[in-house]
């Protein structure tokens, strides 16, 4: 009885072990496959992308016996799948190869844009929500009220104004006008080269230095492109927000809460608020995996020398590697971000595990 | 809520009150540095053997220098750079130059014939987009060991496969890609017998009166003075080139004094600045054209009266004074203004009429339609709606699609295509060569690099003589007598390449800034640059 009773928890001890390797080996394989599809899907369009990348690298005027020698340098002149096989080959071994634009590798490229865009999507992410899910739990408590209606207007207003104009018209009256904000880039160009840091975010190797000066030069000048990008996001999280916290606030347990004489602060945060937290960090998620690889307008407006416009013009230069590169990186950070939502999900609620 | 609402003030005040404590964002540039703002998206990397556009080459020309100096208000007149002097043999065949001693580059190695003998070398033998300058003198991977010889520490002798006037030859040895670099310091950086590659692509191996300091494609630049140059140390201690891709942008830094040198603004923009006083506006002109192309495969587009007409459908003057104010000059001959053999003659002007009596007399009094590929940006994508417009009033219903349509071009699978050309050789010849040369029609030639041969226009045998012969030619005076006849057979050729206006490329200096002078070659220098305040 007790042999059998070892062996079953064995067993079963074994087979969840089993199916948790199983899990993760299946989850592997589900990341595998999508960054596989992506790098796929680019690689083809890529190619029908009108741009000849080897016109790109030497120019309109060149003879046809430079054209050859470039486009059998760049391993043009190979059938399609093999080029495709010899990138996933060093993919594998990590390089991503060289950019025909900076001519730099495509892995130093990226370390050296992708922290400036991380840098501002993170802030615009932590102003749209410090200000978006307040100013939406607060309409959705004061339904009906002026303070609903001015939160509609702001939320209105930030999902309707393009972001490229916003940007043009700040640095026209703060930058141009009172000479409040600096008119573009990450740094002071006098500030250039004091922090070179292990992070490549500016504010992060700037505290790590000690170099107080230059952080705040740094903040000074993410500050303009990312309240605006905060804003837009507040506009899309406030809005939820409320919607998520009407949701609730009609649901009967309310009632149960208010009947039991609960004050509201109680039934807001301990009851509505608690539910709404999971719905609440996927729109923050999604809204971060957009700013993420979707600030081209903004990096353009105040010249940030970030992924959106490395990848904008990688693209109009049809310069592959760099592409596969940014769109291989995206896809990894939005799988990321994924993951860890689900697992904080885990966290938040119960009910999920 | 009481909570909730102090919280929401609190973070509104705190992001108000960042905001609003700053440090001086709006000061001038300091006196000892010069600014300059650029669009770097089409910059690739500074190997002067390497590059191919006018935003590199600019920074090219400042790292390293060259053997000769086309001075940039006095073009055609080369002058002694890295070469103290220089003969050329009876024959024209043998250039021998003498090297400045005494130049050191930038690591502290001396410079001598040795380093301008493996620059040239390394030129041809890499073979990339601006070995033209080399290859199309006949030298070649096979033969430039024996023709470009340093004899010794200060000689360097070059033997040209062909006799070639030597301006072509000494225009060549100015161009941004014959810069001679440190031979021995990218000795020492060879990885996989690259000659230098990989490391010049973000470091330089110059001479020039600038080193590099600081570069990160698409967002900065930084040069500082090279205290050891031979003609003295630069007044501007740093020169700093910021990436800024809006027009807007460019301006507002430029009245705001961020930046002291625009180089990419639109014409609203450009009119703006040259309203408002600060700055003044430098059309600096360059070899190339404004032009049309008509595919002569095509049966209508190949009929003379037919090319004929469009010269007449184009607005000269109308845009001359809009649209292309700042960046070009009417120009409907096909020597540059300026160069031997040009004529100051624009016959054409805008006549619906004529053209359409044109159309009849080509058997085509109803007009016809064709496919019109044209480049979408500023002021390309105007003039071809203007051209559209004109042509839709004489019968010809143009359909325009804006796009990169330059690789269709090269292969010849266009019927009407406009753009812009830029050459670096201050000579006709190479206009001249690219626009009216194409020794063989066929498509299996695949001379692609000629417009002539890409429009698919056989042109009048007479001309193309003309043009070679010219080349070949060792007497200066005997050339622009060529080219003056060359230059009146073209315009009378009705030509399947017409020419409308001659390339200016438009810069706004802030007017404290003196001696940055655009170069029509994209060797602007910034050394002779001061500041006064």
């Amino acid at each position: 009885m007790s042999i059998a009773q070892t062996h079953d928890t064995r067993s079963s001890a074994g087979s969840a072990v089993l199916s948790g390797v199983q899990k993760l080996a299946k989850s592997f394989a589900v990341i595998l496959t999508t960054l596989l599809g992506l790098l796929i899907l680019t690689f083809v369009i890529g190619r029908m992308v009108p741009a000849d990348p080897v016109i790109a690298v030497i120019g309109d005027q060149a003879d046809q016996a430079t054209y050859d020698r470039v486009y059998e340098q760049m391993g043009l002149d190979r059938p399609l799948y093999e080029q495709f096989a010899t990138y996933l080959g060093n993919v594998a071994r990590l390089d991503f190869g060289q950019s025909n634009v900076t001519k730099n590798a495509v892995s130093s490229d990226l370390a050296r844009v992708f922290p400036a865009t991380l840098e501002l999507a993170t802030l615009a992410t932590i102003i749209g929500a410090v200000f978006g899910i307040p100013l939406g739990i607060i309409s959705a408590v004061r339904k009906g009220t002026w303070v609903d209606h001015i939160a509609r207007i702001v939320g209105l207003l930030g999902h309707s104004t393009p972001i490229f104009w916003l940007g043009t018209i700040v640095i026209l009256i703060f930058y141009a006008k009172f000479g409040l904000i600096p008119g573009s880039g990450r740094i002071d160009v006098f500030n250039e080269g004091l922090v070179e840091g292990p992070t490549h975010s500016l504010l992060i190797d700037a505290v790590i230095a000690g170099e107080w000066g230059v952080f705040f030069d740094v903040l000074h000048h993410v500050l303009a492109p990312a309240l605006i990008l905060g804003y837009a996001a507040m506009a899309y999280l406030s809005r939820m927000s409320r919607s998520f916290m009407l949701e609730q606030l009609r649901q009967e347990y309310i009632l149960t809460a208010k009947a039991k004489g609960l004050g509201q602060r109680a039934i807001i945060w301990r009851h509505a608020f608690r539910n709404i937290r999971v719905q609440l960090l996927t729109i923050v998620a999604l809204a971060y995996c957009g700013l993420l690889d979707g600030t081209v307008l903004i990096e353009t407006v105040f010249a940030w020398p970030g992924l959106g416009q490395y990848l904008t013009s990688a693209l109009f230069f049809a310069d592959m590697n760099a592409v596969l590169g940014s769109v291989l990186l995206i896809g990894i950070i939005s799988i990321a971000i994924n993951l860890l939502s689900d697992i904080v999900y885990r966290f938040l609620d119960p009910r999920t595990r | 809520m009481e909570m909730l609402r102090r919280h929401f003030l609190m973070t509104t005040a705190m992001a108000a009150a960042i905001l609003a404590a700053p440090i001086a964002a709006t000061a001038a540039t300091p006196e000892d540095q010069l600014v300059i703002a650029l669009t770097m998206s089409s910059m690739r990397g500074l190997d002067p053997n390497e590059i191919n556009q006018l935003e590199a080459a600019e920074v090219v020309a400042n790292l390293y220098e060259r053997l000769v100096v086309l001075p940039a208000d006095n073009i055609t007149q080369p002058a002694p750079g890295l070469a103290e002097s220089w003969t050329v043999s009876d024959d024209g065949k043998t250039f021998t130059f003498k090297i400045r001693s005494g130049v050191k580059f930038h690591s502290g190695n001396a410079l001598t014939a040795k380093d301008v003998e493996w620059s040239l070398r390394r030129l041809v033998k890499l073979g990339l987009a601006p070995s033209v300058d080399l290859r199309q003198w006949g030298f070649k991977e096979d033969n430039v060991d024996s023709l470009i010889k340093a004899t010794d520490d200060v000689t360097l002798v070059l033997q040209t496969p062909e006799v070639w006037s030597p301006n072509l030859i000494l225009f060549s040895l100015a161009s941004f890609s014959t810069s001679i670099l440190d031979s021995a310091l990218l000795a020492q950086h060879e990885k996989n017998a690259d000659m230098g590659r990989e490391f010049l692509q973000t470091n330089d191996a110059g001479s020039g009166p600038y080193s590099l300091r600081t570069w990160r494609s698409n967002d900065l630049l930084i040069a500082e003075a090279f205290k050891d140059y031979w003609q003295g140390e630069p007044k501007m201690r740093r020169v700093i080139l910021r990436h800024l891709p809006e027009s807007a942008a460019q301006r507002l830094q430029l009245e705001a004094g961020d930046v002291d040198v625009a180089t990419r603004l639109s014409s609203t923009d450009l009119n703006a600045l040259d309203e408002g006083g600060k700055v003044t506006i430098q059309k600096t002109p360059g070899f190339g054209f404004y032009y049309l192309a008509l595919n002569q495969k095509d049966e209508i587009l190949s009929n003379p009266k037919v090319r004929e007409a469009f010269r007449h459908l184009i607005d000269y003057d109308g845009l001359a004074g809009t649209v292309m104010k700042y960046y070009g000059v009417k120009q409907q001959t096909i020597v540059p203004a300026g160069l031997p053999g040009s004529i100051d003659e624009n016959p054409y002007k805008l006549d619906i009429e004529k053209a359409k009596q044109l159309l009849a007399e080509a058997g085509y009094p109803d007009g016809f339609s064709k496919v019109y590929y044209a480049t979408p940006v500023t002021p390309e994508y105007e003039v071809a709606q203007s051209l559209q417009a004109n042509a839709a009033k004489a019968g010809i219903k143009l359909d325009l699609q804006g796009g990169d349509h330059i690789g269709k071009f090269r292969s010849r699978d266009f019927e009407i295509f406009s753009a812009r050309s830029g050459e670096r050789l201050p000579d006709p010849h190479a206009v001249l060569q690219s626009y009216a040369t194409n020794a063989n029609n066929a498509d299996e030639a695949k001379l692609t690099g000629l417009n002539a041969w890409r429009t698919a226009w056989d042109v009048p045998k007479d001309i193309q003589e003309m043009v070679v012969a010219a080349a070949h030619e060792t007497d200066q005076s005997k050339r622009t007598e060529l080219y003056t006849k060359i230059n009146t057979a073209y315009l009378a050729s009705s030509p399947a390449l017409v020419t409308s206006f001659r390339r200016t490329d438009a810069k706004a200096v802030r007017k404290e800034v003196k001696g940055y002078v655009g170069h029509s070659t994209w060797l602007t220098r910034w050394d002779t640059v001061s500041k006064d305040e």
